[in-house]
């Protein structure tokens, strides 16, 4: 098994994991501008349908799970958007600690439902790909599922349906003055923000162990490339994603497996520094 | 009157004290039971739970039923001191058993060990532990440890190895201190019997790179991959491993991977070895655990997280017994001389408080079982 195409291979797939929580989390961060720390939760939640849904963990049921994984966290997260934070957005410090507090609160919730012990879903098959490559089939439905949704949310940025987002993330009162209802638009796409966090979930549930704090490590990530990448630019979320899996895999390799995250740290760490405008950017912009 | 005052006084001064000397012996349980290792800290309760109510059917201790008091550590080291001071102080318990990591077990031995508290250790295996109590043995008078220590558990990885007729392996785990030591205690104990290492690598707790480490490992060209690791993200690597080496065999130091729950969709094409302390089979007094185990709880025990602690209350309460006291001194009089029989076996402790595991005579042995569809099959050591 040749090691660097296989690296290679799984970094995008890794990357694309990354991208495909990150998208939904930009998402809220433009159009509800606040920091949402709760959208592990939604992850989380997506994994544990993909597990109930799956006999005892012997079969995967990609498309029921998206489906009702996505239908839960969107009804959940619609509910926790109108409820919860659109009435306390303007404090932002309280909407990160109330959705940190959620978060926390969802894990017990979890452990109390499901048990604290691990669920998994049997790991499905794997192929075999270009290089003598092995690619895996939780892997390959991430990318394409990320591409998917990525290249669904840029076509509907650019089309007269996304133009209440694109205001409202240019300029709530010139939204409202035209007649949208920016608070609903904004509990909405918390909604399917966290829709999309539970998609990403459901997909990557056959690569994971499923526990309470599973949606911990996912959050940190894409936050670090939302943070990074910006909202104006959806494929540079994509590529930068892509790129840090690429980073993390090739470092882990190379170097050592513990450095991977350090290495990863520290590249953000630089890359903030280079473009520490990186905060101002997260709005959509006018010509997405 | 005054004498009439008198007798009240000396009658309820009296019945107060009969009413504390026949109140219940409290045991402080420190586990995970929120965060990232809540699963073993609740087997690791109930299984506590299990010896306290065995040890309540047989007449209890010193005359006097036995209580637990649980408290969360969340896996951390801050938690657990401050809750080992909660135990002592407010819940004013006569001994404690836990922790269940190595870094906050640290913190509970050093917070009880000079208040005199008897402190069963039944998971944590750096060596820190004895090499502490060797140093200062007046400040850990009575500090215990009934899990198998780290060079033990080597010891035992490698006996396995060497039966397989291994002549290299690959170790894998996470990031943290006793993992590191288990992969260098390792690497010792097989380089004795003529055993190499292809590959060691270990994951960033933070940041688990599976991927690159199931290449590295599946690459090396060993003959089986050691899993140190015995929390969830083991079942992460090994689906990782499988998918691109599906008959690589699999030696798991146990933990997660020994939970019988799991066996239906975990990848066994290839050889899953488990370590445990104990399996149903492994002894009489094992079955007996595992059954007791099964019907209090549904499932059967994972071996270690679970067995362990019910053999730290075990042997507590032993001890209690054989002391004729609740006192550290003596308690530890009679761990220091004294046998005591719990699931895994008889344990016996050395100087250092260290209960006697690996290939020697009377110690404690752990067994390995191989996973199949139907169950685990103990595979060593070999009847």
């Amino acid at each position: 098994m040749p090691a660097l195409p296989q690296l290679i291979l799984d970094g995008v797939f890794t990357g694309a994991a990354f991208a495909l929580m990150a998208g939904g989390l930009s998402l809220i961060l433009g159009v509800v501008k606040v920091v949402n720390l709760s959208h592990g939760a939604f992850f989380t939640l997506g994994a544990y349908v993909a597990a109930t849904l799956s006999r005892q963990g012997t079969e995967f049921h990609p498309v029921a799970s998206i489906l009702l994984g996505g239908g839960v966290a969107f009804a959940l997260g619609t509910f926790l958007g109108k409820g919860f934070i659109n009435p306390i957005r303007s404090h932002p410090f309280s909407v990160t600690v109330g959705t940190l507090a959620f978060s926390l609160l969802f894990e017990q919730v979890a452990q109390f439902a499901w048990g604290p012990h691990p669920q998994i879903i049997a790991v499905g098959r794997s192929f075999s790909g270009p290089l003598g490559t092995t690619v895996r089939m939780w892997g390959a439905a991430a990318f394409l599922a990320c591409l998917a949704l990525l290249a669904a949310l840029r076509l509907l940025l650019s089309s007269r349906w996304g133009l209440p987002l694109k205001l409202i993330a240019e300029d709530e009162e010139i939204a409202e003055s035209v007649g949208i209802d920016a608070e609903k638009v904004r509990y909405l796409t918390f909604g399917a923000a966290s829709a999309m966090a539970a998609v990403a979930g459901a997909l990557l549930a056959p690569a994971a162990a499923i526990v309470p704090t599973m949606g911990r490590g996912p959050l940190i990530l894409s936050l670090i490339v939302v943070i990074v990448s910006g909202m104006e630019n959806l494929p540079a979320t994509f590529a930068l994603a892509v790129g840090l899996g690429l980073l993390s895999n090739l470092g882990a390799y190379y170097l050592a497996p513990e450095w991977s995250y350090i290495l990863l740290l520290a590249t953000v760490c630089v890359l903030l520094a280079l473009r520490p405008a990186g905060w101002k950017g997260l709005v959509i912009a006018r010509d997405v | 009157m005054k004498r009439v005052y008198g007798l009240t006084a000396f009658l309820l001064l009296f019945a107060a004290s009969v009413s504390f000397g026949a109140g219940p012996l409290k045991i402080g349980v420190l586990a995970p039971l929120s965060g990232p290792f809540a699963a073993n800290g609740t087997s690791f309760v109930q299984a506590a739970t299990l010896a306290v109510e065995q040890a309540n059917a047989e007449g209890g201790a010193l005359g006097r039923r036995i209580e637990i008091a649980v408290a969360d550590t969340e896996g951390r080291v801050d938690v657990a001191r401050s809750e080992t001071l909660r135990l002592v102080s407010r819940e004013g318990v006569d001994a404690l058993v836990g922790a269940y990591l190595s870094e906050e077990t640290m913190g509970v031995m050093e917070t009880a060990g000079p208040r005199g508290i008897p402190l069963i250790v039944p998971v944590a295996a750096t060596a820190e532990i004895t090499d502490r109590i060797r140093r200062e043995p007046a400040r850990f008078r009575a500090v215990f440890r009934v899990s198998y220590s780290i060079p033990q558990w080597a010891e035992t990885l490698a006996a396995f190895l060497k039966a397989r007729k291994t002549a290299r392996y690959a170790f894998v785990g996470t990031g943290i201190r006793w993992n590191k030591e288990l992969g260098n205690a390792l690497e010792q104990s097989a380089a004795r019997l003529g055993i190499g290492v292809a590959y060691a690598g270990y994951y960033s707790p933070g940041n688990p790179a599976f991927d690159p480490v199931a290449v590295a490992a599946a690459g090396s060209g060993a003959d089986i991959v050691v899993l140190g690791d015995p929390g969830k993200n083991s079942l992460s690597f090994l689906k990782r491993l499988r998918e691109l080496s599906p008959g690589m065999p699999v030696l798991s130091v146990g933990g997660t991977l020994g939970d019988a729950r799991l066996v239906p969709s975990l990848p066994l094409a290839g050889p899953l070895y488990v370590q445990a302390a104990a399996w149903k089979g492994s002894t009489p007094s094992a079955t007996a655990y595992a059954e007791r185990f099964e019907k209090r709880f549904g499932s059967a025990p994972v071996g270690y997280s679970d067995t362990l602690p019910y053999d730290a209350v075990t042997v507590l309460v032993a001890a209690w017994r054989q002391a004729g006291s609740a006192k550290g001194d003596a308690v530890a009089s009679a761990l220091e001389n004294g046998t005591f029989q719990g699931a895994a076996g008889a344990y016996r402790f050395d100087d250092s408080h260290q209960a006697a595991w690996g290939p020697g005579p009377g110690a404690l042995r752990g067994t390995i079982i191989r996973w199949e569809r139907d169950g685990g099959r103990i595979v060593f050591p070999p009847h």
